[in-house]
């Protein structure tokens, strides 16, 4: 048994590619060697980050890493101090 | 000595004579301080996100300043206390960016 599942996991992807655990690639947008630098005031970047209501997306959804979500909060929370971002709804 | 970034929005309502002064007097405080400011940007006149003591706009004014942390307190204070600065922030960075900053690219396109 052990090892029909070994063999499973060893067939190329173009096999594997109607299974239901077909692993997608999930990476993080600011993680790349090109990606760009988070900061507050690039509002335009930020701005693909909240929701139609202001709200900052959970990083389950935009596929951020942990470390770098922490970056963009902290980011979009200045820029709202500095009235750049609004609190309650999305400008642009 | 750490280098911060620092954001100052000035009341709507003032003459240029009158920033340019409030702009040297925040500058005085920062060099006798045994600050520097290593450069500056104007942002100009922007729309407000949102309200802030009922003015629509502000003046936004940008520099880049090599300063020791604990004499921040009292700048900070000094700001609060002066009602012709609506709002500021002290940022820390490690590295101090290129300029043109990303406002002004944006606003050229």
């Amino acid at each position: 048994m052990k090892r029909n599942k070994k063999n499973l996991r060893s067939k190329p992807r173009e096999d594997r590619k109607n299974s239901p655990f077909e692993d997608r690639k999930r990476f993080c947008a600011f993680s790349q060697i090109n990606s760009p630098v988070i900061d507050y005031k690039d509002t335009k970047l930020l701005s693909r980050y909240i929701s139609e209501k202001g709200k900052i997306t959970p990083s389950r959804i935009t596929n951020v890493s942990s470390k770098k979500q922490k970056e963009l909060a902290r980011a979009i929370k200045r820029a709202r101090f500095l009235s750049l971002m609004s609190y309650t709804e999305k400008l642009f | 000595m750490s280098k911060f970034e620092t954001v100052i929005l000035f009341n709507p309502d003032l003459s240029n004579l009158i920033i340019e002064k409030e702009e040297k007097n925040i500058i005085d405080n920062i060099e006798s301080s045994e600050g520097k400011i290593i450069s500056t940007e104007n942002w100009g006149l922007r729309n407000l996100s949102y309200k802030i003591s009922n003015y629509k706009k502000a003046f936004y004014k940008f520099y880049q300043v090599e300063i020791n942390g604990s004499s921040i307190e009292n700048l900070k204070k000094i700001m609060t206390q002066n009602e012709k600065i609506l709002r500021h922030l002290f940022v820390r960075v490690e590295n101090h960016q290129e300029l043109p900053t990303k406002m002004m690219i944006d606003e050229e396109k």
